[in-house]
């Protein structure tokens, strides 16, 4: 048997666990917090614009697990609201006990509450991980899937501080970067103005702080559009935020709220004096971050070199999915990073030539192009994400884009790659 | 690349200290000259974070003050016990194994300022008793002292391995002491017994006439056993002790090792652990030569397996990195 072993509990690393255990491995997660999923826990929407595609091209490749997840747990689906068509809204609270059921299922060793803070070496190969309970947990091919938020020290001097998000660095400990503990330096992504780093793009509001007739509007469409008054109005703080898909016009002079569950604010922090201001609002209160009248967490400090087989550069068994393996935004990208990295795995400890999804694919593309964008300093200060900004128009133009479920399955079909991640290996 | 380890004061009130605004804080990155964050270590604190609220300032740092001796008990030839009222906060910071506070004669200027052991502690009456082994210049002039002592603390790092003597619960463990390092073993003892932990107990008084805390081991209800440690000119472990100490760890399934005394007591018992199939856990006392307990002076420095300098004044180590080559050589 063939160990996998995989740092971080995320959406990417559940995915890579997914895959690299339906090809056959024996497969262990090391997640420092008692949740899975990390920022998935806050998250929620799947599906809107390009990830459609992406999500219905990781079920034609053969990881329809979570996707279904998901959708079963979607309290909304099909909805628009500005710049989005067609998202599902999954419920935060549903989701992560779903995801760890599915695991261990599957056979999957899930160790929570467990911090990796160092690597053994040998022969260029990393060997063992190093545990901040002191115990090394020895392995074949290694998945990071750290992420790149956080830690403190980083959202204080690029950001606002600590502003207390799901990751609960002060009670779990901070991510360690295990590429650059195994030699690697880490890429940092960057600002429009060249500052390193960016800011988490959305806070949870309480759904009970909402004003009672709004908050059944809210419940029933799964979207709520508040005007921001005209004297609060800042378009600079567009800049900021992470994901650019929601750097819109629109959501500067008004406040975008969604249901997930708890009340989804797309915006990376709002005063608490100020939005309350906004009518229906006047009872606002944040569940997370929880200081978000302060600000939030500060990503994309931590980047490992890859190839499009999700490699990591010079180690010869590390590869790396999620946030820690480019510029990406959500959870379907994640899920599709995640995916190939646990498949690749299994054909890495096998000494088998590791998969590379073509250019043909959305997920391919994708992979493909923010890699290549990692190159260079301009390519940095953008983010990749098949639900907006730069990327999903790029993907309008390859043609890449479509909703239609069977025109994904046959073109995942007629390049030989359908069901691949159902493939035992081993 | 400095180093990412564990500091005994990070996220005390004298944290930060000294060492992060010069750049050499020991846990944290940012606070080493680097720009982002490698929290290998983590003690719930964002040392970056107090540093920045704290306007890139240190905190304020401990100071000497003057304390009334309450009692004065010559247990031994050059071995005087003190009781000295410290008030109770500092008394309650100090109640814990690996405490010790700097000692000196009002009088004499601060380089005099020696590191002492704590024994005991009263928090309710805000007193502890510390041993003095009267031996050279620092400890002369504080042996003759009968009414006033210059104190400086508290200070934490007098054990090494502290996680293990903490963190242990229900099981057994075996302490090893000699000399006046018995006085730095002797909290150990007591939380342990508080873990659950059966203790038991080896004792050597070294070049004092007799075990100075074999009364406060028996009545904290450990076992004790009172066999030479090392001996002759060359200072070995002689091959009986070793022996009663293998039979012992195996037959009462030891699962942590507590040495307290010098250097080539731990160098010894380290060596002979290493020799297990299932070795159990190292604490020992710190028996580096502390001059400032800030990490500033340098007196303390170490060197571990991978050749880097280590401040054992601050740091906490797996005692085994310290001596498991020693002991091998």
């Amino acid at each position: 048997m063939r160990k996998v072993v995989i740092i971080g509990g995320g959406w990417a690393g559940c995915a890579a666990a997914v895959t690299a255990k339906k090809a056959g491995a024996e497969v262990i997660i090391l997640e420092k917090t008692d949740l899975l999923l990390g920022l998935g826990n806050v998250g929620g929407i799947m599906r809107n614009n390009g990830r459609y595609t992406a999500a219905e091209e990781i079920i034609a490749l053969g990881a329809p697990e979570l996707i279904e997840i998901t959708d079963v747990a979607a309290r909304h689906q099909n909805i628009d609201f500005p710049g989005h068509r067609h998202a599902s809204l999954y419920d935060v609270n549903l989701v992560e006990p779903r995801v760890r059921r599915l695991l261990n299922e599957l056979g999957v060793e899930i160790r929570l509450e467990t911090r990796a803070v160092d690597v053994k070496i040998k022969d260029g190969c990393i060997e063992s991980i190093l545990t901040a309970g002191d115990e090394w947990i020895g392995g074949d091919v290694f998945i990071e899937t750290t992420g790149s938020t956080g830690p403190m020290g980083n959202c204080l001097r690029y950001g606002n501080g600590c502003s207390m998000c799901i990751l609960r660095c002060p009670t779990f400990g901070p991510r360690v970067s295990i590429s650059q503990r195994a030699g690697v330096p880490d890429i940092l992504g960057r600002r429009a103005d060249g500052s390193y780093g960016a800011m988490s793009g959305s806070c949870k509001l309480s759904k009970s702080s909402l004003e009672p007739e709004l908050l059944r509007q809210l419940e029933a469409e799964g979207k709520l559009v508040l005007a921001v008054p005209p004297e609060d109005v800042n378009m600079g703080k567009l800049n900021i935020k992470v994901c650019q898909q929601y750097a819109l016009k629109e959501f500067a002079e008004n406040v975008v709220l969604l249901d997930t569950g708890y009340i989804k604010l797309m915006t990376s922090y709002y005063p608490l004096e100020k939005l309350r201001r906004i009518k229906g609002l006047e009872n606002a209160r944040y569940v997370d971050p929880y200081s978000g009248g302060k600000g939030n967490s500060i990503r994309y400090l931590s980047m490992a070199p890859r190839s499009n087989t999700m490699k990591v550069e010079d180690v010869p068994n590390l590869l790396c999915a999620g946030e820690k393996s480019g510029l990406f935004v959500g959870h379907t990208e994640a899920m599709a990073t995640g995916s190939l990295a646990g498949h690749n795995s299994v054909r890495m400890a096998l000494g088998m030539p590791l998969l590379e999804l073509p250019r043909l694919l959305a997920l391919g593309h994708l992979i493909n192009f923010a890699n290549e964008k990692l190159q260079d300093a301009e390519g940095r200060k953008d983010r990749y994400t098949f639900c907006g900004g730069k990327y999903f128009t790029i993907m309008q133009e390859e043609g890449l884009y479509t909703t239609d479920k069977e025109v994904i399955a046959k073109r995942v079909q007629d390049i030989g790659l359908k069901d691949i991640y159902r493939y035992k290996l081993i | 690349m400095q180093k990412i380890l564990d500091c005994i004061d990070a996220g005390s009130a004298y944290c930060p200290c000294h060492l992060a605004e010069t750049g050499e804080c020991i846990m944290c990155s940012q606070l080493q000259g680097r720009t982002f964050c490698d929290c290998a270590n983590w003690k719930g604190v964002c040392i970056y974070h107090d540093f920045v609220s704290n306007r890139y300032r240190k905190r304020e740092q401990r100071e000497s003050r003057s304390c009334r001796i309450l009692k004065r008990d010559e247990v031994s030839e050059g071995l005087v016990l003190f009781g000295i009222e410290v008030g109770k906060e500092m008394a309650r910071e100090l109640n814990a194994p690996g405490t010790y506070v700097f000692m000196r004669d009002q009088a004499s200027p601060a380089y005099y300022d020696t590191p002492m052991s704590i024994m005991t502690v009263e928090e309710t009456e805000g007193t502890i008793i510390a041993a003095v082994q009267v031996r050279g210049v620092k400890t002369k002039a504080l042996g003759d002292l009968q009414e006033k002592v210059e104190i400086r603390g508290p200070y934490w790092n007098g054990l090494l391995g502290l996680k293990y003597i903490k963190g242990m619960r229900d099981s057994a463990a075996l302490i090893i002491a000699r000399g006046v390092g018995q006085a730095a073993v002797l909290p150990a003892a007591r939380k342990l017994i508080a873990g659950g932990n059966k203790v038991k107990i080896i004792l050597d008084a070294g070049r004092n006439s007799h075990n100075f805390t074999e009364a406060y081991f028996q009545d904290l209800g450990c076992e004790v056993a009172l066999k030479p440690l090392l001996s002759g000119k060359a200072l070995e472990m002689p091959f009986e002790t070793a022996s009663y100490i293998k039979e012992t760890i195996i037959q009462e399934q030891i699962g942590l090792v507590v040495s307290g005394g010098s250097e080539k007591l731990h160098q010894k018992v380290a060596g002979l652990l290493l020799t297990l199939e299932d070795k159990p856990f190292l604490a020992c006392s710190n028996d580096a030569k502390f001059c400032c307990g800030e990490g500033i002076c340098g007196s303390c420095h170490t060197r571990v397996e991978d050749g880097s300098r280590i401040k054992t004044c601050k740091t906490q180590l797996n005692p085994f990195s310290l001596y498991e080559r020693r002991a091998q050589v």
